[in-house]
């Protein structure tokens, strides 16, 4: 410890610059993870909220709720309780004048089940009539007001928001939450079929109907249009973010410990034992990673403040605390490279002359 | 008392036709109280000697003994203990670590070896001989090359070693300086009951000296005589 917060002490500028570029690799990895984070929690946000642990959809649907049809039939047997909930989805275009469309993802519900009374809003009111909507505060942001009409595709009828609730993404897309049997109407389709899908707070719900099946939440979240793929896709990118800084971190770790071996050939001269330079030199890599990963969690955070709502992030403590000891292994790792070199120090070849 | 002594020692460096050889059939003794001084000429294997005395490079053959143990027969940690606790390296170059005052090259010592160091006090002592009190703050990048061998040779002297190995510890010193690390070797010999072991060109010391020998092409011989020019 003496002897590397020492050095770090007299070359400031030179452990400056290092801990500086340990920042920028920690706050690069820190960003794209939140943003990659963000990214895939806007697929589920809305199923997130409803604290569910189990889907029924039809079985013939692919795991979309978009493409499955429960019918009165199906759910004859099947008893609704206070922990199950009806929901109906259909893809819509909203339009207002004077206002962007906005591609939505209407979900109807049925008032008198949770899913609609657990709803939680910041503003207005709940759905109380068949042509009131609550929506996603995407709406909000882009300018739309409680008590605005707006039309779905090209049909006629009128909906009033009257109130908006956060985190009600599925799929990317803002959710309009309405009553089930608007549904019906979008998807034009007839009081024989009661739901796109049925969710249960039980992880066990089970109907006796053939066609239908029960799919786990994780599975028909990883089922989402292009979800799985867009994670992957991240997943990989950090990954191989990780791989290089881990590399970069250790190269310089090792020419850093390079430029000190004739220092340690005196030190070894002089019979100071090789384990109290290896302690040095491990020592002064976690000192230099740790105090640039605190500086890249602060930058984080800081951004996190200013970041504009309309970018997606999402600062998983858990998961950005996994990378950063991630960072601390690497450094270590970096550090550990050249204490072979260390232990090998040949005194003599500083005594020469 | 003899503390180390040097039995037969070769050295070659390289192998087939690029062979030397170094150092020739070197017998030398060094006792407490002592101050030896070795001469010789550039290349003349001062620096190879030195290093085998201290257990820093074994020789092609022969034998070093300290205090009647075999270097050869040493563990590499009791080596480090040995360099550690019973030897004061003055080397010839890169003495001091960049990165540490004069004051903190002292403290790192004191971080490995805790205890029989020189106190505080007579640490004060001999930096005022060395003239070098007033530097404890500065790196030894802010020294001179002479402040600089002073202040290395003191850190030699800190741990209270039974020997002192020191190489060219004068290079860099005005006659006044060179005469002060005289006295200071001299009286560590004499005072501290320590064999002191100097390998330099530098002819100002043999009046300081105990023992004088030569070394020229790697053969050493003893030559009081030098004494007496
Ligand atoms: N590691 C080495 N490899 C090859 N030759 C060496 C090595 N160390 C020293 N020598 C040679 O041994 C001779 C004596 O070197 P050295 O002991 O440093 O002399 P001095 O200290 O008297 O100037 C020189 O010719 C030098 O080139
Ligand atoms: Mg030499």
């Amino acid at each position: 410890m003496f002897l590397s917060f020492k050095e770090i002490k007299k070359e400031k500028v030179r452990y400056g610059l290092i801990i500086g570029m340990i920042v920028l690799i920690c706050y690069l990895i820190f960003i794209l993870t939140s943003l990659a984070m963000g990214l895939a929690q806007q697929n589920t946000d809305a199923i997130d909220s409803w604290n569910v642990k189990s889907i029924v959809l039809d079985k013939d649907s692919n795991t979309s709720m978009a493409q499955s049809l429960i019918t009165k039939d199906e759910v004859k047997k099947t008893n609704v309780t206070s922990d199950k909930a009806y929901i109906g989805q259909a893809a819509v275009v909203t339009k207002k004048s004077g206002r962007t469309n906005e591609s939505a993802q209407f979900l109807g519900l049925k008032s008198n089940q949770f899913v609609a009374k657990n709803l939680t809003l910041t503003s207005g009111h709940k759905v109380e009539k068949a042509n009131q909507v609550v929506v996603d505060d995407k709406f909000e942001t882009d300018g739309y007001k409680l008590g605005d009409k707006i039309k779905f595709n090209s049909l006629d009828k009128e909906y009033k928001i009257v109130g908006f609730t956060k985190n009600a993404k599925l799929n990317i897309a803002p959710v309009i939450y309405g009553n089930i049997s608007e549904w019906q109407n979008l998807k034009n389709i007839n009081g024989q079929f009661v739901a796109s899908a049925i969710v249960s707070k039980k992880a066990n719900f089970k109907t006796d109907n053939k066609q239908l099946k029960t799919y786990s939440k994780s599975a028909f979240i990883s089922k989402l249009p292009g979800y799985s793929a867009q994670n992957s896709t991240f997943t990989f990118m950090i990954a191989f973010l990780m791989i290089i800084s881990l590399i970069v971190i250790a190269v310089f770790l090792y020419i850093l410990t390079i430029q000190k071996i004739q220092n340690y050939a005196v030190l070894r001269a002089q019979g100071i034992p090789a384990k109290t330079l290896v302690g040095a030199t491990i020592s002064q890599s976690i000192t230099l990673v740790v105090s640039g990963l605190l500086i890249g969690i602060i930058l984080t955070a800081i951004t996190a403040l200013v970041m504009p709502a309309a970018v997606p992030m999402s600062f998983n403590i858990p998961i950005l605390s996994e990378v950063g000891i991630g960072l601390v292994l690497t450094g270590l790792l970096g550090s550990l490279i050249p204490i072979r070199i260390i232990l090998h120090v040949d005194p003599v070849s500083v005594i020469g002359g | 008392m003899t503390t180390l002594q040097l039995s037969n020692i070769n050295k070659y460096f390289g192998t087939g036709s690029s062979r030397v050889h170094v150092l020739r059939d070197i017998n030398f003794t060094a006792k407490k109280g002592e101050l030896n001084l070795v001469i010789g000429p550039s290349g003349s294997g001062k620096s190879t000697f030195l290093t085998i005395a201290g257990g820093l490079q074994t020789p092609s053959t022969g034998e070093v003994e300290l205090e009647g143990q075999s270097v050869k027969s040493m563990s590499n940690k009791q080596r480090d203990a040995m360099r550690l606790n019973k030897i004061g390296f003055v080397l010839q170059a890169y003495n001091l670590i960049p990165y540490l005052t004069v004051k903190e090259q002292f403290q790192l010592v004191k971080k490995v070896k805790k205890e029989h160091n020189l106190t505080n006090l007579s640490l004060e002592v001999l930096l005022k001989r060395l003239d070098i009190e007033d530097l404890q703050n500065k790196y030894p990048g802010e020294l001179s090359g002479g402040q600089n061998q002073r202040v290395a040779i003191a850190r030699a002297l800190y741990t209270r070693p039974d020997i002192v190995l020191a190489d060219e510890p004068t290079a860099a010193l005005d006659s006044e300086r060179v005469v002060e690390v005289g006295k200071i070797l001299q009286t560590l010999a004499r005072e501290q009951n320590t064999a002191v072991i100097v390998v330099t060109h530098d002819l100002r010391l043999v009046e300081f000296a105990d023992n004088v020998y030569q070394i020229m092409d790697g053969q050493m011989t003893l030559n009081n005589n030098m004494k007496l020019a």
